[in-house]
């Protein structure tokens, strides 16, 4: 009953939310609701999800299905905030496979690709504004981080220049944060 | 636990559809024959992948580029492009999204469950060990600066993956514009990502419409 409970709660919310701190809100309502966690331990699991790989949603599920239920309550509280994926975007794969080469689909990806490469490059300044100036100080040259520009610079020019891979750039950066972060 | 599992049956399951000297040229030996082979592949990439995703999980994007596109040629740059969009706009877990639409892709309904479940493999041990830890991480001053190198890496690891899309998204002068419009409007408004991709959707037919007959004749 309580697994049911949680796979149901955790896919209300991954249908409600569009990942990342847009989850906040809906894991908030529905985690309080059940009593399954208090309001600090929410804000909590938002430290430790910042902490550990996997998106915010993932490792909420895991650890209130864990909290409350042990390892079964993990798996299914993951399993629930996994359904849209598995469903919609599973549907959706099926059609775009399905019309590959139709006119009226290229067209209309047309369109998207470069809104979605716009989003992207928007991502990355939204990502620098809140990584490289104090959260609370308005954009201005006395709150910048200079010594996380230089990592990023750094990795950034080993990865272009020298092709560094992803994961040793991403333990690089890790080790140069451990310096002078 | 599973990762092992479907690592040690790579070598086995090679023998049988594939000669040794197939399995030795395709992709340095981690590419062999096989759809249970590709499938154990996935689940083990994605699980790699899944180990490096912070910061909101962006990084993805290139290391799917890396992995599935520039190392194994299972996927198109196009597709990655065309699914970064779709996996944003959908409900749930973004980096979720883009794993089930890669592996629906290349597999199949089991390679989205192989792709997806390999991808949050690592993230639910990590949360098993840090929630046990919590406490003292919490207060390690040098977790913290350990996190502030790797959230600053995101940014150039988004840039490279940009670059290396550019020629598969921008094949015209109007997509610049389109990139820039939508630049602008996701960097400094609050207009939701889906409206924003119907928008790019709904743009490109009517531009492209007229467009792409002119390109055909």
């Amino acid at each position: 009953m309580v697994l049911l409970k949680l796979f149901l709660s955790f896919m209300k919310i991954g249908f409600f939310s569009f990942g990342g701190m847009t989850m906040i809100p809906v894991i908030n309502d529905e985690v309080l609701v059940h009593g399954w966690m208090t309001a600090d331990e929410v804000m909590d699991i938002v430290a430790v999800a910042e902490m550990t790989p996997g998106s915010l949603g993932i490792n909420c599920a895991t650890f209130v299905g864990l909290r409350t239920a042990g390892i079964s309550g993990a798996f299914c509280a993951t399993l629930g905030v996994m359904m849209p994926s598995l469903t919609l975007c599973m549907a959706a794969a099926h059609f775009i496979m399905k019309l590959k080469g139709n006119r009226t689909l290229e067209n209309i990806m047309s369109g998207v690709r470069p809104v979605s490469m716009g989003m992207l490059l928007a991502v990355a300044v939204t990502l620098g504004r809140s990584t490289f100036w104090a959260e609370e100080a308005a954009v201005s040259l006395a709150g910048f981080h200079w010594n996380l520009a230089v990592i990023a610079l750094v990795c950034g020019v080993l990865m272009f220049r020298l092709k560094l891979t992803i994961p040793r750039t991403i333990l690089l950066a890790a080790v140069l944060g451990l310096v002078m972060g | 636990m599973k990762e092992g599992k479907g690592r040690k049956r790579i070598p086995e399951l090679s023998k049988t559809p594939g000669t040794p000297e197939e399995t030795g040229q395709s992709g340095g030996g981690i590419c062999p024959p096989g759809r249970v082979g590709r499938l154990a592949v996935m689940f083990w990439t994605m699980a790699k992948i899944g180990c490096f995703t912070f910061g909101g999980g962006w990084s993805i994007i290139g290391q799917i580029q890396a992995e599935f596109v520039e190392k194994r040629g299972w996927m198109t740059e196009e597709q990655i492009i065309d699914f970064m969009s779709l996996a944003k706009s959908f409900p749930g877990i973004m980096i979720i999204n883009m794993s089930v639409l890669c592996g629906y892709a290349m597999e199949g309904a089991a390679g989205a469950l192989s792709a997806a479940f390999g991808l949050s493999a690592p993230a639910i041990v990590a949360i098993g060990l840090v929630t046990y830890f919590y406490s003292s991480l919490k207060s390690n001053p040098y977790v913290e600066k350990v996190l502030n190198g790797v959230r600053c890496v995101v940014i150039p690891i988004i840039l490279q993956a940009a670059w290396k899309l550019k020629d598969r998204s921008l094949t015209s002068g109007i997509s610049y514009v389109l990139l820039g419009i939508a630049f602008v409007v996701c960097a400094f408004t609050g207009i939701s990502k889906p409206a924003v991709m119907v928008a790019g959707g709904v743009l490109g037919l009517v531009i492209w419409r007229g467009g792409s007959e002119h390109g055909a004749a």
